[in-house]
């Protein structure tokens, strides 16, 4: 609340110190035909002082900033809504002249338009939160991804999937893909290495990551992008 | 029906929904009293408390949920018990470390935009139950 004051105090500052200015080259010119430029040691101090609000007014507008990331269930004119992964629903303001768009793909982000962005999109807003309203400066389109652990209840070979269980009872069924990265803890050196099916256990411990789309998943199927076990001798020993 | 009589019956019923109340509150109150009598002994939780007591829990230092950064990697550290086995994990990497001390720090890489990071401390002690932190780390390059 304070660095809003400030902020709206620093602002109106500005706007001031620019009438002043103005009032000041109109007043002080005696002669009517020459336009009349103000001493250069005070046009220093106007362009030093100008920069200084224009930094802290960055600095402000920095600090305040902050991210939030969900899947956009609504979207209008002006406004979509998302839900976050802790099912928080967030309103998020875009605005016409400021509010960017972009597409995180690999390592770049590409600029794109609003109209690139639609319902079920997971996206990363980066602006100005308060409450439950976010006045976005730029939004990222992302990929959403799920990371957990916990204890293979069920292995099937057949059909290369494991039952987890987590520490919060939840249960995943995953698939074990060819293009699923499997790694198991060397209990003896501690390393990581690259393992197969064959190596997963019930009451192994396995920590995967799962891509999450917007569809309904009711119960916990995923295809696993990579997988670690850490196997149960490691607690035994 | 005499006036009398009347009188009679609805005094008889007082005196009875009276009567009625008193035992049924006396009920409940032996009731109670005898479900107080099965919860644990102070022992057994004096015991449990023993246990729970020095346990250094699983506090993450840096970096801070919902951090946004400027860089490809970041510094994670934090505390937890003596000997632990801590596993961190995104979608882009996975480290593991063994620590033997309560405390560990580690640089972790990031993928540009958001990096969901999961660390799970695994006690040497077998009594203990693993302990886990999720955070969520926006790598967002300033010039955007």
């Amino acid at each position: 609340m304070n660095k809003l004051l400030l902020y709206c105090y620093i602002v109106i500052l500005l706007l001031t110190t620019a009438f002043v200015v103005n009032g000041q080259t109109e007043t002080v010119v005696p002669t009517a035909t020459s336009s009349v430029t103000l001493p250069v040691a005070e046009q220093k101090d106007i362009k030093i002082l100008k920069e200084k609000v224009a930094n802290k007014v960055s600095e402000l507008r920095k600090e305040n900033n902050k991210a939030i990331s969900g899947r956009i269930f609504e979207t209008e004119t002006g406004f979509f809504k998302i839900k976050t992964q802790k099912q928080e629903e967030y309103l998020v303001k875009l605005d016409d002249a400021l509010t960017k768009y972009y597409r995180i793909s690999g390592n770049q982000a590409k600029e794109v338009k609003k109209e690139d962005i639609n319902k079920n999109d997971y996206i990363i807003i980066n602006g100005v939160v308060h409450d439950k309203t976010v006045d976005a400066n730029s939004i990222f389109i992302d990929e959403e991804y799920l990371v957990n652990s916990g204890k293979i209840s069920q292995v099937n070979k057949d059909s290369y999937s494991l039952k987890v269980t987590t520490s919060s009872k939840e249960e995943f069924n995953l698939d074990i893909e060819t293009s699923t990265k499997q790694m198991i803890l060397n209990i003896k050196t501690l390393e990581i290495e690259t393992t197969g099916f064959s190596k997963f256990k019930e009451g192994d411990t396995v920590h995967f990551v799962v891509k999450k789309t917007g569809e309904t998943n009711k119960d916990n199927h995923y295809s696993v992008i990579k997988i670690l076990i850490i196997p149960q001798e490691y607690f035994i020993k | 029906m005499k006036k009398e009589t009347i009188v009679a019956i609805i005094m008889g019923l007082l005196l009875g929904g009276v009567v009625a109340f008193f035992l049924v509150t006396k009920t409940s109150e032996k009731e109670l009293e005898n479900s107080k009598a099965i919860a644990p002994t102070t022992t057994l939780n004096q015991e449990k408390a023993a246990v729970v007591t020095g346990y250094q829990t699983l506090e993450m230092s840096q970096p801070h949920d919902e951090e946004i950064v400027d860089k490809e990697s970041i510094s994670i550290a934090g505390k937890a018990e003596k000997d632990s086995l801590i596993v961190i994990q995104s979608p882009i990497k996975e480290v593991i470390l063994n620590i033997s001390n309560n405390s560990f720090q580690t640089d972790f890489p990031l993928a540009l935009g958001e990096n969901t990071i999961k660390i799970v401390a695994y006690p040497h002690n077998q009594l203990l139950r693993s302990q886990e932190k999720e955070l969520r780390v926006y790598y967002l390059k300033n010039e955007l």
